[in-house]
């Protein structure tokens, strides 16, 4: 099963906060998965950040040590071993990601940019809440997943959302089984890119980076992958400033769609857009096959125009 | 004066008990209001009341159902009415993948467009849809009558045994073994009075697919068919 849900707000409002909006639509799905939990959110950035997942066995010191020989700036500390780092100079991400995990064996960066928050855990959505309050977390668009777990384990580095390893401010979330996984997993391997979960939706973001890296826009990305993948999928893809779905030639999986002249919200069922958005609008589900991207930008500037 | 539901702050199993317990005291006309597109609302209705769902409703609505009379004044979401043996839903709205899929009779009515799979398996009764449908519509439909007045998908009433399917608008494709025939003078009359009884506004002439019944003895010399099919 799995729920997966987005929200953009065309105004860029904050009020209610996007994360109080990706919360209430997670509840109403939280039935369609209770393995785990997640949300990613994306705001006006500034400093470019990533956050890390320390196992409980690494000492404060030997974090604090790795840190400063990385040049990395604690920023903020979660519970759970979950912490905030500054990234001060130009670097290599993926060489950055592969340091760290050297110098703290077992440790995971959750996101990596200048404006996604990422949070998950294994858990029901309100769990997610207990621990870090992300019904006062603010942003422009975001995408949130409950996970039911079919085929890989179920702990964090397993839940969604999956940010993009390598790629800043990119991030999925998936509803469905890729069932050509493995062949593309092994094709991707050979290129050289390093997968870091055994679970099929990783895969996603592999891709979208991939063909980012060749060249295409993230629209040609979304729309090639409807070739490229097999199974049963919808999912959502949203960056610093778009938000996009895909939804498979079979609609074999569910996902309803919002848009009215104020946002744009999507759901696996209607159930999450009404609880969280109200009556006063019309959903309907796309057709098998059908792709869409936003950019906030363009929402922005159209309604500026209009 | 109808008798109502409230759905707030309650969950689908409360709701259909309040309902059923309505039923029970003789109450014949229940609206159901803020249904907020929950799961499995009215379902297996066997009396022949009238239920009123004032918004959307989400997947399975009025399925089982034998006798009841439901209106959904909103979109239903996935498998409305399936498995229903009689009565009629009504849907202003869209209904989700699967709707109508194994009724056994009654009537479907759906205003707006039907997703993927509308009808698939049906075993008698009517579905009856004004907008457009999405691919492989009536799917190994055995039995009963499904009306598009627009557009089909790709792979209209793929391998089905028996019924018939009426198209007002474009058909993307035909699925195997489906075949086009001419509506004859009865035909249009049924199609007339049902655009009239539950007021769809619909085309003035239709298609008619039907089963070629190539695929219901298997023969090596129309093996190609086969292959095609399977």
């Amino acid at each position: 099963m799995c729920g997966i849900v987005g929200f953009l707000d065309k105004h860029g409002q904050t009020v209610p906060p996007l994360g109080q909006t990706l919360l209430t639509m997670l509840q109403a799905l939280s039935c369609r998965g209770p393995d785990s939990a997640g949300v990613a959110l994306f705001g006006e950035g500034g400093t470019l950040q990533l956050r890390l997942s320390v196992p409980p066995d690494i000492e404060r010191q030997t974090l604090n040590e790795a840190l400063q020989e990385e040049h990395l700036t604690l920023v903020r500390s979660y519970g759970a071993g979950v912490h905030d780092v500054r990234i001060a100079a130009e670097v290599d991400l993926t060489e950055l990601e592969r340091r760290i995990q050297q110098r703290l064996p077992g440790s995971e960066v959750l996101c990596l940019g200048e404006h996604i928050s990422l949070f998950k855990q294994v858990g029901s959505p309100d769990d997610l809440e207990a621990a870090y309050r992300i019904s006062t977390l603010h942003g422009t668009h975001g995408i949130g997943h409950t996970r039911m777990s079919t085929e890989s384990r179920v702990d964090l580095s397993h839940s969604q959302p999956f940010w993009a390893h390598g790629v800043a401010d990119l991030a999925t979330v998936h509803n469905g089984h890729i069932t050509n996984y493995h062949k593309l997993r092994r094709r991707f391997e050979q290129e050289g890119y390093r997968f870091y979960t055994d679970n099929d939706s990783e895969v996603i973001g592999v891709y979208l980076r991939d063909r980012l890296a060749a060249g295409r826009s993230l629209e040609g990305a979304l729309r090639s992958s409807l070739e490229d993948f097999d199974g049963s999928f919808c999912y959502l893809a949203a960056t610093k400033d778009q938000l996009g779905f895909v939804k498979d030639r079979f609609g074999f999986k569910p996902l309803m769609l919002a848009e009215t002249e104020d946002f744009v919200a999507l759901a696996t069922e209607e159930i999450a857009l009404r609880r969280a958005l109200g009556h006063d609008f019309p959903v309907y589900e796309p057709l098998p096959g059908a792709m869409r991207l936003w950019s906030i930008h363009a929402e922005t500037a159209s309604l500026a125009a209009g | 004066m109808p008798f109502s539901i409230d759905c707030r702050d309650k969950c689908t199993r409360e709701i259909n008990r309040l309902l059923r317990e309505a039923i029970a005291e003789g109450h014949e006309h229940i609206e159901l209001q803020y249904p907020d597109a929950r799961h499995n609302l009215a379902v297996a209705l066997l009396r022949p009341v009238r239920v009123v769902v004032n918004g959307s409703v989400g997947y399975y609505c009025g399925g089982m159902m034998d006798g009841g009379h439901i209106e959904v004044h909103g979109s239903a979401g996935w498998g409305a009415a399936e498995a229903m043996l009689n009565g009629t839903l009504l849907i202003d709205g869209n209904a989700g993948s699967g709707v109508a899929a194994s009724i056994r009779g009654g009537v479907v009515v759906v205003r707006g467009d039907a997703a993927a799979r509308a009808g698939v398996a049906m075993k008698g009764g009517t579905l009856l849809i004004g907008g457009n449908c999405g691919y492989m519509a009536g799917f190994m439909m055995q039995k009963g009558r499904m009306v598009i007045c627009g557009d089909a998908g790709d792979a209209l009433a793929d391998s089905m045994y028996e019924g018939v399917v009426f198209v007002g608008g474009r058909i993307a494709s035909l699925g195997n073994d489906a075949v086009i025939e001419e509506p004859t003078a009865e035909d249009r009359a049924w199609l007339h009075e049902l655009l009239v009884t539950y007021r769809v506004p619909g085309p003035t002439a239709f298609r008619k697919v039907v089963s070629g019944r190539k695929l219901w003895n298997f023969d090596r010399r129309e093996w190609e068919i086969w292959r095609a099919a399977l």
